[in-house]
């Protein structure tokens, strides 16, 4: 990525992005992948939303199966998935993006102060609580990628990422099966949970 | 592995968020008001919000006679903003008020508007104060990433998403204090002395 002083494309959104993507077995594919996301800035707004499949293959939502998206900005959190989220590596072609429930947030409560031990997002909507902790959490890396190396393979980002060496995920107390395994990421070997903060998305010109 | 060159190798200095205003009551004057507040999502010593406001930046003086204050609910946070990096930016430290500010915990922060809308607002509640501080006249975001040479400490790289402010203003208590944001540059852009800066990390240079 060519490095200039001002970025000439579109500005698509800005704030936290971490993930949580777990293994039940290390030698298959990830039994759930998850996104949070606080929104700073949008062209619908901010807020914050969270998309969690528990069962990622199955075309079913919550409570059938653990897939479900969670927000207090709908439009945005519609946006998010479908011109980024949806692209990822984890969530491309998932039965669960389509057929996941969704639920408004009546509540939501960040806990960073205890860092880097632990970090947690919690979510209610309605009856249905969701908390994400991630955990052992590593040195910040400040990474900035055009295109070919983006997740969306279409923007340029600008991110901070620290591991965590551990994490997970319950809905209503109930904890969503697996483990962190390691994968390559920007050349190193890193954990499938992360925080990613200060995160910018931007159109190329 | 080799680490690809789109990491940076430098140790991260702070990232969050970093509006500020400063105004004037005339246009050839010196700074009649000035703010900078902090929304520290990482650092060494933990997050928190610090708000740097002088409403005389040349009276050696705090509260109740002034407000010049230095609020904060991360005290270690506080200490090592002031010394790593505001103590690097002239306009902010190389003031009486910098020295005489009152030093105040923070209670809460609230955040209000949209940054690509008609506002943005943040509101800090501690002690018997209650800031406000709105932005209008939003401009268009724009991703920077800066060389040392352009950032105002000169030592770091940095990432910041900016929003310009064409319009600003401060209430304490109610009370709206005096001066407007003025012209400035950055980068070659042409920009006002009123801003939001989203996502911003300031990173050491690269090993």
């Amino acid at each position: 990525m060519q490095r200039i002083a001002v970025n000439p494309g579109k500005v698509e959104w800005s704030g936290e992005n971490p993930g949580i993507y777990l293994k039940a077995d290390a030698d298959q594919d990830y039994s759930t992948v998850a996104l949070f996301f606080r929104i700073a800035l949008s062209p619908h707004g901010r807020g914050v939303g969270a998309i969690i499949l528990g069962d990622p293959d199955t075309a079913s939502g919550y409570p059938t199966v653990p897939n479900l998206c969670l927000t207090d900005n709908r439009v945005m959190m519609e946006y998010l998935l479908e011109n980024f989220a949806s692209k990822f590596p984890t969530f491309v072609g998932k039965a669960g993006v389509e057929a996941m429930s969704w639920h408004d947030i009546t509540q939501s409560r960040q806990d960073n102060h205890n860092m880097p031990h632990s970090y947690s997002e919690e979510l209610q909507a309605g009856d249905v609580k969701v908390q994400m902790t991630w955990k052992d959490l590593q040195a910040p890396m400040a990474v900035e990628v055009g295109p070919p190396e983006s997740a969306t393979k279409a923007h340029d980002m600008y991110a901070v990422f620290l591991e965590a060496r551990d994490a997970h995920i319950t809905i209503n107390g109930e904890v969503l099966p697996g483990r962190v395994v390691d994968r390559q990421f920007f050349g190193r070997t890193m954990s499938t949970a992360f925080l990613a903060i200060s995160e910018t998305w931007v159109s190329p010109s | 592995m080799p680490i690809k060159p789109n990491v940076r190798t430098g140790a991260i200095d702070w990232t969050g968020e970093n509006p500020g205003m400063l105004f004037k009551t005339d246009p050839d004057g010196d700074w009649s008001t000035l703010m900078l507040f902090f929304r520290v999502f990482w650092s060494p010593v933990g997050p928190g919000n610090i708000l740097l406001l002088y409403e005389n930046p040349a009276k050696s003086s705090g509260m109740p006679d002034c407000c010049n204050v230095i609020m904060a609910d991360n005290e270690e946070l506080r200490d090592y903003i002031k010394t790593g990096f505001i103590e690097k930016l002239g306009t902010f430290c190389d003031v009486p008020a910098y020295a005489a500010s009152s030093q105040i915990s923070i209670d809460s922060v609230t955040s209000d508007g949209d940054p690509c809308g008609e506002f943005y607002s943040e509101t800090i509640k501690g002690g018997d104060l209650e800031v406000k501080l709105v932005w209008q006249g939003l401009g268009k975001p724009t991703a920077l990433e800066l060389p040392p040479e352009l950032t105002g400490t000169g030592e770091h790289i940095m990432y910041s998403l900016l929003v310009d402010s064409k319009s600003a203003y401060i209430e304490v208590n109610g009370r709206r204090l005096e001066g407007a944001p003025v012209a400035r540059e950055q980068a070659g852009l042409p920009l006002s002395t009123a801003f939001l800066y989203f996502s911003e990390t300031w990173i050491f240079p690269d090993k």
